[in-house]
């Protein structure tokens, strides 16, 4: 066996066992692993994001190399960049396919002025970015919402109640009774968000039903967050389960009696100090 | 108070501590002497099963990859088996990451299955167009111009050097979508921006989390089907005859249910004899 995939192996069992040390209680081990966890996401996400998109898609696009001439003010901002950088910045422009396009600049300016929030006395330019952002995300969420969430389902639950061309009753497919379960759960849950009436009388009625269903989909959504948080035991116990083999030195096995063995001497310890401190207070008690 | 309810009343008290340790049990009991229990395919495993038969031979599918390490266990599988179904078929696979971590997550199923199963030919069978961070803004770049956010793949090469991407301009041109989600970005945004809008099919595979938010979508009929966590993963398994790795976990899933439903069940006992208790006195 490879020497990395032995050193993964050893990780992974040290981080996922350091992990669920915490349903002992809060630990340095814990720790570790989350710290760990939090710094690699971050770097792997920020790491990918550039190399990935402001690398060839940005950059890409303000300094192609196709249009590379060093005669220009562009390309020549742009050799003294690569005297810093000749990763980001290769000799000779770069090649991602791009035409030179400067509006894309306007991005450039405002992840700038993003960036400025971390100086004190700049950070109000940070608020341009931002609002760019905002403005950008709003606008493509309200078509979204509305297009798919909004008539889409306003679409799917238009049933035809009174179909008898489907049988009057079956669990999974189209019925009767499951068009009839959809038209009266969609409108007394509707009923349930209408406040401008006190619910009272027919419409009461009508929105207590409604809670019954949605109390129906909370417990669904109960019943599956179970079910998932179960699966990802299972991922990390099958891991463990393969590196507890001979191929990777029982890695599983001695990180437990590690991690167990020095959990269960500082449990010793603290509770040595503590009947140490309460005799110190017994003491104290009688001088007093 | 009887001792049956003094009983009761000891359990509804015990260390969570305890818990942990019989969950731990009871899911690793089964993962180590498998008991075998059937996997029967629920319709919305098999209407994705059957979207994918019935599309035409070296139909052009994108297979977008939204998850991370953290839901391995339950969209890996999906993923696998979902490559598995679509190379068997001679099917052109088209893999995009709405997650950073999801490239390295389609590298490793694309390894396995393309490469190490199946033997398919990098550019010509299938192809990796990678990461690119943006949400719904890379899902509406896909649908208007894929060439323009995408101008080299996750190996740096440029797509118009990639002969399966020549027939490629936006999201139109794909005959099927299918997202191995476990949240957002994911499914939720590829039928909003994507599948509604131009009418293509598209179907996925989702945490068991997610299935409640997803349901809805698939039940108007903007989805095809969904496989829902590592049931739906082990259902999709056994649809194309070749168990994995959810197959192997659904033992202890199922026995974990079970031990979970008796502790509610109990709980609920202690805590309405320990109200009954309290209002006695």
């Amino acid at each position: 066996m490879e020497f990395s995939a032995l050193l993964g192996a050893w990780v992974a069992s040290f981080l996922t066992i350091g992990i669920f040390s915490y349903l002992y209680k809060d630990n340095p081990f814990y720790k570790i692993a989350e710290h760990l966890f939090v710094g690699v996401s971050a770097g792997y996400l920020l790491s990918l994001g550039f190399w990935t998109q402001l690398q060839p898609n940005l950059f890409g696009r303000l300094f192609p190399a196709k249009h590379y001439d060093p005669d220009t003010i562009t390309y020549t901002i742009y050799n003294v960049l690569s005297f810093f950088s000749s990763s980001i910045f290769p000799e000779g422009g770069i090649d991602k396919g791009h035409d030179q396009h400067l509006i894309y600049l306007i991005p450039l300016i405002l992840g700038i002025m993003m960036l400025m929030s971390l100086i004190p006395s700049f950070s109000w330019m940070a608020r341009w970015g931002i609002a760019y952002v905002v403005g950008m995300a709003a606008g493509l969420k309200a078509y979204g919402y509305l297009n798919s969430n909004v008539i889409g389902q306003i679409k799917g639950t238009a049933v035809n109640i009174f179909d008898f061309s489907l049988p009057i009753f079956s669990l999974s497919s189209p019925s009767v009774f499951n068009n009839l379960i959809i038209f009266v759960g969609t409108i007394c849950g509707l009923l349930y968000f209408y406040f401008s009436k006190e619910h009272k009388g027919l419409l009461g009625k009508a929105s207590k039903i409604g809670i019954y269903f949605l109390m129906i989909s909370f417990g669904a959504s109960f019943g599956f967050a179970v079910m998932g948080r179960i699966s990802l035991l299972i991922g990390r116990f099958t891991d463990l389960i393969t590196f507890s083999g001979s191929d990777y030195n029982y890695a599983t096995f001695w990180v437990l009696i590690l991690i167990v063995g020095v959990l269960g001497y500082a449990a010793f310890q603290d509770k040595e100090k503590e009947i140490v401190s309460s005799d110190d207070s017994d003491v104290f008690t009688e001088e007093e | 108070m009887t001792n049956i309810e003094k009983v009761f009343l000891k359990i509804g008290s015990i260390d969570r501590r305890w818990i942990f340790i019989i969950i731990a049990l009871v899911v690793v009991v089964p993962l180590l002497v498998p008991i075998g229990l059937p996997i029967r395919a629920t319709d919305t495993s098999k209407s994705v099963y059957d979207a994918v038969e019935a599309l035409p031979k070296g139909s052009k599918v994108l297979l977008s990859i939204e998850y991370s390490p953290s839901t391995k266990p339950e969209n890996h599988p999906m993923a696998i088996s979902m490559m598995r179904h679509l190379f068997r078929n001679n099917h052109k696979v088209y893999v995009t990451c709405l997650w950073p971590d999801g490239q390295f997550m389609a590298q490793d199923a694309l390894n396995q299955v393309a490469v190490g199963e199946f033997d398919k030919k990098y550019g010509e069978d299938y192809v990796l167009l990678g990461y690119r961070p943006g949400g719904e803004a890379v899902v509406k770049g896909i649908v208007s111009n894929i060439r323009k956010l995408f101008s080299v793949d996750a190996r740096q090469t440029k797509v118009d050097d990639i002969p399966m991407m020549d027939e490629i301009t936006n999201f139109k041109d794909f005959d099927f979508l299918f997202s191995a989600s476990a949240g957002y970005p994911g499914t939720i945004e590829w039928v909003q921006y994507a599948a509604d809008p131009t009418g293509v099919p598209m179907s996925s595979g989702v945490t068991s989390i997610q299935v409640n938010e997803v349901m809805p979508y698939v039940q108007s009929g903007q989805m095809v089907g969904v496989l829902a966590g590592m049931p739906g993963a082990a259902e999709y398994e056994s649809l194309i005859g070749q168990k994995g790795s959810a197959t192997s976990g659904m033992d202890a899933q199922s026995v974990a249910h079970l031990v979970i439903v008796l502790f509610i069940v109990l709980g609920n006992i202690s805590y309405f004899i320990d109200r009954k208790r309290s209002r006695k006195y």
